[in-house]
């Protein structure tokens, strides 16, 4: 079972390393070939593990060290790659949906310029989102978190002939750089206090911290957390992701990297649950982003955009399930969402690819008529986004609200929000859904395909379609709960986020009442053959239209003040200094020169006389001190 | 002990020591220079060996010997110089070899 996680680890890698290091001497169709198999060999990989373990009963897991990564002083590091019901589970989701998406990426990218360029760094980034998830130690972690964002980086800025791709790319950079580093100062601080970052042993020791110790490691965790899966108020950099390739946004920025936050989490749980607090505080987080990212949800025209805001929310819930202690629920939720947000992405690239690169909702009117199975794939899509029965999305996200109730007063906040968060994703969800696929329009597809794609492109959505429709069934609390018993001997479920099964039905049979509400507002403003006029809100569509402000707020409190100091300096201190002293620097050196230059005789005798009288001088010197 | 007291000897070595070094200023024949080099030398020398004997210790006077040591290998490469001047025809002139004046 270790040789299968080693394999899925490094198979993509060798992936990239083969794709790089062939160059031209691959031909350009051999590379998506390449890059798909290793994926696909990493995803065999990660099967064989899960298969190991579940037939040895899935406890605890095993670690395997390769061999000391690092050695300083008492700390020490291996290469090593643990294999826990939580690692198998991330390993299958984000080998298998990246699989998919690569084999996708062949269709899309066809005739890209550099093909082989995108599938390297494609590869790359599987590797580095599975060191992350089987990183047998919190350095390793770190080691594939910063590695994510190198390649989410590499990918969003993939297009680098697009000044808005480019800066893109920076600010995602930037945003994720800004939680690596929180992550990394809490990592010091547990060297600090145990001298290790194995898991286990940092756990153990979180144990013997003093409150605030703990509290500011859980919160560089959050912050690092936070950022890489765009929450609120890390979250400015998501939407603008959506600059990279259909296939990335999909990968990356909905179903894998997005959600190592969760994974975070649920893996550093031991320590949130020292700092309570922190976690009830990523639990607010999540709530806070499911709200206010449905909201602008509501008034995005870009497809990617939309879908990207989608996301920025369910993983809201992801981290309210597990901030307030239902892990389980919050991996079951990203197993479910990595499915259908996947899904609605690569659907959207089908409309895309189909448009000539139209991103514009309002510009796609119409569309659906000629794309009959995408159409019914993003409605299977949009079903499962919303939670509707028996979609997928309907088992994780309603065990998440209805996993908030027994907390108190908070609990009841959380609880309401996230079921407001349900009317808003119906809402906006079907909004996009009515507007691209079934309003009627004068649009056509670009050009002339045979079918809506070729079939590398339809075969990994149809997958993803049918595990968007079975996938929730893993799970259906309370009847049946593998999911949360295969995860507890790593993550068990802490006692006040389990409901009893009242409370589940309830909160069940309510969010599907309130989603298909969302549903059927939709459809009264943007489906129906008479469609009721939009209500004008002009001051609150303004602000959701420039997203809370929060791009210009950071404008105004990071950049402007910056801009100005340097602006200043350049003026004061490096034109009218720094610039400025170099000819005076200059011509006093001259000036000394030519002042000393009648020393040099070059007269012997001259020398030797001052030699002599330097000599007497330091004799007297010498006499009289003495 | 007999001869003369160590202030005889000091004296006769400062003489010439400063024979040496008028000479070595004032003279512009590098030959004349080098002879007045070596004057300086056994002025020097002479305190050494004067000293030594003054302080009943031998470490003066084979300090002595390795600054004859050194005096035949300087004289060797400055009369080595010498020839070479000579050789490019140039003026034997020590004042006349100022290429480094400022």
């Amino acid at each position: 079972m270790i040789a299968g996680a080693w394999i899925c680890l490094f198979a993509p890698l060798a992936g990239t390393l083969a794709i790089a290091l062939l160059g031209t001497r691959v031909p350009r169709a051999a590379a998506g070939w390449i890059s798909t198999t290793s994926v696909f060999v990493a995803f065999g990989g990660a099967l064989w593990s899960f298969v190991d373990l579940w037939s040895k009963g899935g406890h605890n897991g095993r670690t395997s060290t390769a061999w000391t990564w690092l050695e300083s002083g008492g700390f020490k590091a291996g290469l090593e790659v643990l294999v826990d019901p939580l690692s198998t589970m991330m390993m299958l989701v984000v080998s298998g949906v990246s699989g998919l998406i690569v084999l996708y990426s062949i269709g899309y990218m066809h005739g890209d310029d550099e093909e082989r360029r995108y599938f390297a760094y494609m590869s790359f980034f599987v590797f580095s989102m599975l060191l992350l998830v089987e990183g047998g130690n919190l350095l390793l972690l770190l080691a594939g978190w910063g590695l994510v964002g190198l390649s989410s980086y590499l990918l969003i800025g993939f297009w680098h002939e697009r000044p808005t791709a480019v800066a893109a790319a920076k600010k995602a950079f930037v945003m994720n750089a800004f939680g690596d580093a929180t992550m990394a100062l809490a990592f010091f601080v547990l060297i600090l206090h145990g001298g290790s970052l194995a898991f286990q042993t940092s756990f153990d020791n979180a144990a013997n911290l003093s409150s605030t110790t703990v509290n500011l490691v859980a919160l560089g965790l959050l912050g690092g957390a936070a950022a890489k899966s765009a929450q609120v108020p890390l979250h400015t950099w998501l939407p603008d992701a959506m600059e990279g390739p259909t296939p990335v946004s999909a990968l990356i920025h909905a179903a894998t990297m997005v959600t190592a936050g969760v994974y975070l989490i649920a893996r550093t749980h031991p320590i949130f649950e020292f700092a309570r607090t922190v976690e009830l505080v990523a639990a607010g987080m999540g709530a806070l982003t499911l709200l206010m990212a449905g909201l602008i949800a509501l008034v995005q025209v870009d497809i990617k955009r939309v879908i990207a805001y989608s996301t920025m929310s369910q993983i809201g819930y992801m981290f309210l399930g597990a901030g307030i202690g239902a892990y389980a629920n919050g991996m079951f939720h990203l197993m479910t969402h990595a499915f259908f947000k996947a899904l609605l992405f690569m659907g959207a690239g089908v409309v895309i690819h189909a448009l000539a690169g139209e991103q514009d909702i309002r510009n796609m009117r119409g569309i659906g008529a000629h794309l009959p199975r995408t159409k019914w794939m993003f409605l299977v899509a949009s079903l499962a986004l919303v939670g509707i029965f028996p979609f997928a999305g309907f088992f994780s996200k309603d065990s998440i609200i209805s996993a908030t109730l027994n907390l108190g007063w908070y609990g009841w906040i959380f609880w309401v929000v996230a079921l407001l968060g349900t009317f808003l994703t119906g809402l906006y969800t079907f909004r996009l859904f009515f507007i691209v696929f079934t309003s009627d329009g004068e649009v056509r597809p670009h050009h002339e395909t045979r079918g809506e794609g070729p079939w590398t492109m339809m075969l990994p959505v149809s997958i993803l379609a049918v595990l968007s429709l079975v996938g929730g069934w893993i799970q259906f609390a309370p009847i049946w709960t593998p999911l949360t018993d295969w995860l507890a001997p790593v993550a068990r479920t802490l006692d006040v986020a389990e409901p009893t099964s009242t409370q589940e039905w309830v909160t069940s049979a309510l969010a599907l009442a309130i989603s298909l509400a969302g549903i059927g507002v939709a459809w009264l403003l943007y489906g129906a053959r008479t469609r009721r006029e939009t209500p004008r809100l002009p001051a609150l569509q303004r602000t959701l239209e420039h997203k809370f402000y929060f791009d210009e707020l950071y404008d105004a409190i990071f950049y402007k003040p910056a801009a100005a100091l340097a602006a200043w300096w350049r003026r004061d201190i490096e034109e009218s200094f720094i610039l400025a002293a170099g000819p005076d620097l200059g011509e006093t050196a001259f000036d000394t020169g030519r002042g000393v230059r009648r020393l040099q005789t070059g007269l012997l005798r001259t020398y030797v006389f001052f030699l002599g009288a330097g000599m007497a001088v330091l004799a007297v010197v010498f006499l009289l001190v003495k | 002990m007999l001869g003369p007291g160590i202030a005889w000897y000091l004296g006769v070595s400062a003489f010439l020591f400063g024979i040496g070094a008028l000479g070595v200023l004032l003279r512009r024949n590098p030959l004349i220079v080098l002879l007045s080099l070596e004057i300086m030398l056994n002025g020097a020398n002479l305190a050494l060996i004067a000293f030594s004997r003054h302080a009943h210790n031998g470490a003066g006077q084979i300090f002595a010997l390795s600054v004859m040591a050194v005096a035949a290998s300087e004289v060797c490469v400055g009369l080595g110089l010498v020839v070479a001047i000579h050789r490019r025809r140039l003026e034997l002139d020590v004042d006349s070899l100022s290429e480094l004046r400022g």
